[in-house]
C-alpha cells in the first residue's frame, strides 16, 4: 500500500516537473524575445 | 489647507504626524544594481558545481546550465513581483496569497536560506584560500624552500588541515561582519560595482584560457544527463536510499533520477531573491531597469556559472577533480591550464583573492539580507518589537544581527567545514523559499486586482478567465524539485524542519504577544496621534513656511540638538520641524511599508519625548515620518523638499562631525536639480556649536587674499582700456586659467602646492578634516565665522 502511494507520488511529481519544464521552455523562448528586444530594440524617439 | 503642526502643549487636540510612504532614496543604475545582486548570486559558482558532481556524477555541469537556463524564469517571476504595488513586508504579502501558516513557513525557509549563505560562503572561501596555501606548501616544498626543520617538525610538507582552518576563517570574517554590522556599515553599490569588475576580469581570463587550454589539450567527454548517467551516493538518495540501496532509482523512474539531480544542483541559483530586494532603489524607468538588471544577472551568471562547470569537468582529470579540487573547483580549473606552472599558480592566487572578494561580501549579504526580513517580519507585527530595538549607541538592530550572527556561528562549527553539507542544506533554504515565491504569486494572480506592471508571459484566456500557465509551469518545476529535495536531502530535510519549526514558533509567539500588546498600543496611538499620510514630502501640502529648521532625531535619549534649535530659533520667523527616518537598509526593500508600520512603536516612544520637549519650551513643532534607504539621503531630500534653510543635528557616536558633514555633503551631490544650499549645524552634547555649509558657496577669503586681489585690480585698472574692470572678472579671469591650468600639464605641480598648502601647520599634530565636497565649515580653523553669500 505504502509502496503504492510512494508510486503514485512520485509519477504525479514526475507529471508536475514533466509538465512545468515544458511550460518554463515556452517562459523562456518569450522573455528571450522580449529581452532582445528590450536591449536591442529601437527606443522610441517620440518626444511628448 | 490644515497645517500638520499643531501647538506641542495643547494636547487637548492629538498631535498631527505626516507620514510619508514613498521611501527616500538614492537611486542607482539598473548596472549597479544587477552588480549588488551577483555579488550574492555569482558566488555560487565557487562551489555549486563542486557539490553537485559529489551529489550526482560527472554529467552535474549539464544540470548546473539546466539550473541557470531555469533561473531566467524564475527571475520572471520576480520582475512580476516587483511591479506590483503592495504594502507591507515578505509575510504580509505571502500571508495575503497563502494565508498565515504557510507565510510564516514561507520566511522561516527565506531565513534558513539566508542564515546559511553566511556559513556556506565563509567557509567555501576557507576553502580556496587553504587550497592556495597547501598547494603554494608543496610547491616551495619541491623547489627545496623550506627549511629541514619546519619539515621535519611536520614530518613532511607542512599543510594546514583544510575544513577546521576553513571554519576558523569563516568564524572570523562572519565575526568582523558582525561588528560592522552593529556598527551600521553603509552598503555601497560603488564597491559592488568594483568586485563583480574584478570578478569580470577574472572571468574573461578564465574562459579564454579555457578555450586555448581545450585548443592545445583537447577535452574530457561530459556525460550526457540521462538517467543512465546518473551516478547517486548514498548520502545524495537520503532517506530514498534505504528503499534503493543499489542506487536503480534513476533507470526505475526516469526522470525522478533527473528530478533529484536537479534538486542537487539547485543552489546554483542562489541569491536570485536579491533581485526584489534591489528592485525599491532603481532608477526610472523602474521596470525597464528592473528588467536590464535581471537580464544582466540572468546572463552573466548563466555565462559564469554554468560555462565554468562544465569547463571544469571538461579539463580537470577525473582522478583528482572530486578527490582533491571538490570544494576549490575554480582552483583547480586554474591549475589544469595550458601553460607553465608559475602562471598557472599565480592565476589561482586571483581566483582565490576574486572568491574572497564575492564570498566573503556574500558573508555580509547574508547578514544585512537577515536583518532586513526579520526586521520586515518584525514590522508586520510577527516577530517582537523587542528584536528591532536599536543600539544604544549606534542604532542599529543589534538583537536581530545578534541573533543571526549566533545561528550562522552555531553552522559553522557544526557542519565542521563540510561544504558539501552545507550546501545540502543551503538547497533546501533555496528551492523552499523559491517554491514558496512561485506559489503565492500563482495565488495572487487570481486574488490580487491591483496595479501590475508586467506578467511572466504564457497565459491564455478560457471566456473571461485568464490562465497563467508561465507561472504555473515554473511552479509547478519549483514545487516538485522542493517535495523531491525533501526525501533526497535528509540532513538538510532535518535541520531545515527543525529550524523552521523553532521559527514558526517564534513567529507564532510573537504574533499573539503583538496582536494583545498592538491593540493597547493602538489605542494610545489614536489617543494621542493623529497619522496623516502623504506620498511624498512636499512643503506646500504640509503648510510649512519656506526657510524653516529640518531636525532630525533617532534616539530619544539624546535630544540635546532639539532642545537647542527650540531656544536658538523663533518659531514665529521660521517653522520646527522633527523629522524621523525610518530606514530600511538592503535586504529589507522588496516592498513598501503601510503608515502604521513606518509609525511604529519606538517612533511613538521618540515623538512622545519630542513633543514634551517642545511642550517645555512652549514652541510648536511639525512631526515627520519619511521611510529612507539611507539617513543621509532622507535628511537632504527632506530639507530640499521642504526648503529647509538649516538642518540642526547632533554629534554622531561613530562620526566627527566633519565625517557627518562629508556623508550629507555627498549625499547632497546625488540630488538631482534644482536643489538649495542649506546650513548643517552638529551640536555637541555639551551644546558646543559646529556649523557646515551644505552645497556650492562663495568661499570664505583670508584678508591677505582679498589685499591680493584688491592689488592687482590696481594694477591691471591703470593699464589703458582696462579702467573699468572689476574685481569679480579678475576672479573669474583667474579661475578660468587655474582650471585650464589643472586640466592640462600641471595638474600634479598645483596638486603638491594644495598638499603643501593643506599640511601646513594648522593640520600638524591633529587628525586632517576629510576632503568635503561643496562643504565648508564655518568657524575655527582660521576661517572667519561668518562668510558673505554673494
Amino acid at each position: 500500500m505504502l509502496s503504492l502511494l510512494g508510486t503514485l507520488l512520485v509519477r504525479f511529481l514526475e507529471g508536475m516537473f514533466a509538465v512545468g519544464l515544458v511550460g518554463s521552455a515556452i517562459v523562456l523562448l518569450i522573455t528571450f524575445v522580449e529581452d532582445a528586444e528590450l536591449l536591442f530594440g529601437r527606443e522610441d524617439s517620440h518626444q511628448p | 489647507m490644515s497645517s500638520p503642526s499643531q501647538p506641542a502643549n495643547n494636547l487637548g487636540n492629538r498631535v498631527r504626524i505626516v507620514v510619508a510612504t514613498s521611501v527616500m532614496l538614492t537611486f542607482i543604475s539598473y548596472w549597479r544594481a544587477a552588480a549588488i545582486v551577483l555579488n550574492d548570486l555569482a558566488s555560487s559558482a565557487f562551489y555549486a558545481c563542486g557539490i553537485a558532481e559529489q551529489a550526482v556524477g560527472k554529467s552535474a555541469p549539464w544540470f548546473i546550465v539546466g539550473v541557470m537556463l531555469f533561473s531566467f524564469t524564475v527571475r520572471a517571476v520576480y520582475v512580476e513581483s516587483c511591479s506590483m504595488f503592495v504594502r507591507g513586508g515578505v509575510y504580509r504579502v505571502v500571508k495575503e496569497a497563502l494565508g498565515g501558516t504557510l507565510a510564516k513557513f514561507s520566511v522561516s525557509a527565506l531565513m534558513f536560506d539566508y542564515v546559511l549563505t553566511g556559513p556556506i560562503s565563509g567557509v567555501s572561501a576557507g576553502q580556496y584560500i587553504v587550497g592556495l596555501i597547501n598547494e603554494v606548501m608543496i610547491t616551495a616544498d619541491k623547489h627545496g624552500w623550506i627549511p629541514r626543520a619546519i619539515h621535519n617538525l611536520f614530518n613532511g610538507t607542512p599543510q594546514f588541515d583544510v575544513n577546521w582552518t576553513s571554519v576558523a576563517f569563516a568564524l572570523a570574517v562572519t565575526i568582523y561582519y558582525w561588528w560592522e554590522n552593529i556598527k551600521g556599515i553603509h552598503e555601497s553599490s560603488e564597491k559592488a560595482l568594483w568586485v563583480m569588475q574584478v570578478t569580470t576580469v577574472m572571468v574573461v581570463l578564465l574562459l579564454g584560457w579555457s578555450a586555448l587550454t581545450l585548443f592545445k589539450h583537447g577535452w574530457q567527454h561530459v556525460p550526457l544527463p540521462s538517467p543512465g548517467n546518473l551516478h547517486f551516493t548514498k548520502d545524495s538518495l537520503g532517506f530514498l536510499h534505504r528503499n534503493f540501496p543499489d542506487q536503480s532509482l534513476a533507470q526505475k523512474f526516469g526522470i525522478l533520477g533527473i528530478m533529484i539531480a536537479f534538486g542537487h544542483s539547485v543552489l546554483a541559483m542562489s541569491g536570485e531573491e536579491s533581485l526584489a530586494q534591489v528592485n525599491r532603489e532603481l532608477a526610472h524607468p523602474k521596470l525597464q531597469n528592473l528588467k536590464k538588471a535581471a537580464i544582466v544577472i540572468a546572463l552573466y551568471s548563466f555565462i559564469f556559472t554554468g560555462l565554468t562547470a562544465l569547463l571544469a569537468v571538461m579539463l580537470i582529470p577525473d582522478a583528482v577533480r572530486v578527490p582533491v579540487y571538490k570544494d576549490n573547483l575554480i582552483a583547480g580549473l586554474a591549475m589544469y591550464m595550458y601553460g607553465p606552472e608559475i602562471l598557472r599558480l599565480i592565476f589561482r592566487g586571483f581566483v582565490v583573492v576574486v572568491g574572497f572578494l564575492i564570498l566573503s561580501g556574500a558573508v555580509n549579504t547574508a547578514i544585512i539580507g537577515s536583518n532586513g526580513v526579520l526586521n520586515r517580519v518584525s514590522e508586520d507585527g510577527v516577530l517582537s518589537d523587542w528584536f528591532r530595538f536599536p543600539h544604544r549607541k549606534y542604532g542599529t538592530s543589534y538583537r536581530i544581527i545578534n541573533m543571526i550572527v549566533g545561528l550562522q556561528i552555531f553552522t559553522i562549527l557544526a557542519s565542521r567545514g563540510d561544504v558539501y553539507a552545507l550546501g545540502e542544506a543551503y538547497a533546501f533554504g533555496v528551492i523552499w523559499s523559491f517554491a514558496f515565491k512561485g506559489l503565492a504569486m500563482l495565488v495572487l494572480r487570481f486574488k490580487y486586482k491591483g496595479e501590475r506592471g508586467w506578467k511572466v508571459p504564457a497565459n491564455f484566456h478560457i471566456g473571461k478567465y485568464e490562465i497563467p500557465f508561465g507561472m504555473a509551469s515554473i511552479t509547478m518545476v519549483l514545487l516538485a524539485t522542493a517535495v523531491i529535495n525533501l526525501f533526497t536531502k535528509s540532513v538538510a530535510t532535518i535541520s531545515g524542519i527543525a529550524f523552521s519549526l523553532v521559527f514558526f514558533a517564534i513567529f507564532t509567539a510573537s504574533e499573539l504577544a503583538n496582536r494583545k500588546k498592538h491593540a493597547a498600543s493602538e489605542k494610545h496611538l489614536n489617543d494621542q496621534f493623529q497619522l496623516l499620510q502623504r506620498d511624498t514630502v512636499e512643503r506646500e501640502s504640509l503648510g510649512i513656511r519656506p526657510g524653516n529648521v529640518l531636525v532630525p532625531v533617532r534616539d530619544y535619549n539624546t535630544l540635546i540638538h532639539l532642545r537647542w534649535a527650540l531656544e536658538k530659533f523663533d518659531v514665529h520667523d521660521q517653522d520646527i520641524v522633527v523629522m524621523s527616518a525610518r530606514v530600511s537598509r538592503f535586504g529589507a526593500a522588496a516592498y513598501e511599508l503601510a503608515p502604521e508600520q513606518i509609525f511604529s512603536d519606538y517612533e511613538q516612544t521618540l515623538f512622545t519625548r519630542a513633543v514634551s520637549v517642545a511642550e517645555s519650551f512652549g514652541k510648536k513643532v511639525s512631526l515627520l515620518v519619511v521611510p529612507a534607504g539611507d539617513v543621509w539621503s532622507a535628511i537632504v531630500q527632506t530639507a530640499k523638499n521642504l526648503e529647509s534653510s538649516a538642518v540642526v543635528i547632533g554629534v554622531s557616536s561613530k562620526m566627527t562631525p566633519e565625517e557627518q558633514a562629508f556623508a550629507l555633503g555627498q549625499a547632497w551631490e546625488t540630488l538631482p536639480e534644482p536643489k538649495r544650499q542649506f546650513v548643517l549645524q552638529v551640536i555637541h552634547p555639551d551644546g558646543r556649536l559646529e556649523t557646515f555649509r551644505i552645497g556650492p558657496h562663495t568661499p570664505t577669503m583670508k584678508d591677505e587674499d582679498v589685499l591680493l586681489l584688491h592689488r592687482l585690480w590696481l594694477n591691471i585698472t591703470h593699464e589703458p582700456g582696462l579702467e573699468n574692470v572689476h574685481h569679480h572678472e579678475i576672479l573669474t579671469e583667474a579661475l578660468t586659467r587655474f582650471a585650464h591650468d589643472y586640466g592640462a600639464r600641471e595638474r600634479e605641480d598645483i596638486l603638491r602646492d594644495l598638499k603643501r598648502i593643506g599640511n601646513m601647520p594648522r593640520h600638524a599634530g591633529g587628525p586632517k578634516p576629510p576632503a568635503v565636497p561643496l562643504v565648508r565649515k564655518e568657524g575655527g580653523e582660521g576661517f572667519p565665522s561668518s562668510e558673505p553669500e554673494e
